[in-house]
């Protein structure tokens, strides 16, 4: 019994001390983290829609209808000297084949794409991790990259299915369905919404 | 002082973790497809055995016998959550490729190895030569495997192309199965050196 006390006092010690360790290394690297993920957001939206654009986060987020893509966050794109809308950002989760990718999906009023971006990517290195690579083309003819055929594809008119009118990365078919299937689904919740908005 | 760069030698050469314990296969091979992971996963393997290892040997008096392995996995986890941090702070990048390694390093066997073989039941310095000559150990092995990999499998090293593009890259290179191929041939190379010298039979 004394030496279960004991065993007892020894871990919990030893788990207080290494836990007052990790809270302040926690405490030094949190403003640095969240700086870095703010800084790339907003380099994201402003790669996506290019110009003299303000993007104004919605409280809540618009719902996508779709169980396996999660809309985190949704940005409407305002023109600053007309303050029309001119289109939305979407921030997407969708499921990869090694973890999730996270990515933005920036749809126009009439319903075409106007960029992808990805923030969060761990897929396979030489295979699916080439979805954000600005040096591997899937049309290397034009210098297309997999990212950039999106743009200007109308989330309702086209498919956007890997293999028909989408160029699939080769050897990262689930990684070109998931990326695909989110810039369609985010890009349709997107469209209905502006709709309903009446935008 | 022989005897303490022999500690650095042995966890270099003659008792290499990967290649002749044949021990953390999985992180190598997971993260030796690139130079850039290789060295930040090295980095972080720095980060969580070095520490660890003398905070074992520091505390080796201390800690029961019966409830050693639970302390180690708690002070080998906390140092991996600080290596992870700090990477994801100071080389985010990277770090957003590899961070599945990183947090895996806390299950790494090399780490809890040493920690049980060597730290806690050797003295501070000890310990802490302990782990510099495994760091470098691994760290060789990753690179050299990396260098190869990278090269063959993307015609670039640490990111920078330096293959020509008319080159076609060989993409089973990249994938884990290479990884065996390296290892393979490392082993076979450290061993016959290991023969040569007349160490092993």
């Amino acid at each position: 019994m004394k030496s279960v006390v004991k065993f007892a006092i020894t871990l919990g010690l030893i788990a207080a001390i290494t836990g007052f360790a990790l809270a302040i290394v926690y405490q030094i690297t949190k403003p640095i983290i969240e700086a870095q993920d703010l800084k790339a957001l907003q380099q994201g939206l402003s790669e996506i829609f290019p110009g003299d654009y303000e993007f104004v986060k919605l409280d809540k987020p618009i719902s996508s209808g779709d169980p396996s893509v999660q809309i985190t966050e949704s940005y409407l794109v305002k023109d600053k000297s007309t303050q029309k809308n001119v289109g939305m950002v979407a921030r997407v989760v969708v499921p990869g084949s090694q973890a999730p990718i996270e990515m933005l999906v920036g749809i126009k009023s009439d319903g075409t794409v106007s960029g992808v971006k990805i923030l969060k990517l761990n897929e396979t290195a030489g295979l699916g991790a080439n979805a954000d690579n600005p040096k591997y083309y899937v049309d290397k003819k034009n210098k297309i990259t997999f990212l950039g055929q999106f743009i200007g594809k109308n989330v309702e008119k086209d498919k956007l299915i890997p293999k028909e009118d989408i160029i699939a990365m080769s050897g990262a078919t689930i990684t070109s369905r998931a990326v695909s299937t989110g810039v369609k689904v985010a890009g349709q919740a997107i469209v209905s919404y502006l709709k309903e908005a009446g935008q | 002082m022989k005897k303490k760069l022999d500690i650095i030698w042995n966890a270099i050469i003659p008792n290499n973790p990967v290649l002749i314990i044949s021990i953390g296969l999985c992180s190598t091979i997971a993260v030796s497809n690139s130079v850039q992971s290789a060295l930040l996963m090295t980095f972080a393997f720095a980060m969580v055995q070095i520490p660890s290892n003398i905070i074992v040997s520091a505390m080796r008096k201390i800690i029961p016998n019966e409830i050693r392995v639970p302390i180690f996995v708690t002070v080998i986890a906390a140092f991996t959550t600080i290596a992870a941090l700090i990477s994801q702070a100071y080389f985010n990048a990277v770090y957003q490729i590899i961070k599945l390694y990183i947090l895996l390093v806390v299950v790494n066997c090399i780490i809890i190895g040493r920690a049980e073989a060597f730290a806690y039941q050797n003295g501070i310095f000890d310990s802490f030569l302990d782990g510099v000559g495994n760091t470098i150990g691994y760290g060789l092995v990753l690179l050299t495997i990396a260098v190869v990999r990278e090269l063959i499998g993307k015609g670039a090293l640490a990111g920078i192309q330096i293959l020509p593009d008319s080159y076609q890259p060989m993409l089973l290179m990249v994938l884990p199965p290479s990884g065996f191929i390296m290892i393979g041939i490392l082993t076979g190379a450290i061993e016959t050196y290991l023969r040569k010298k007349g160490g092993k039979k």
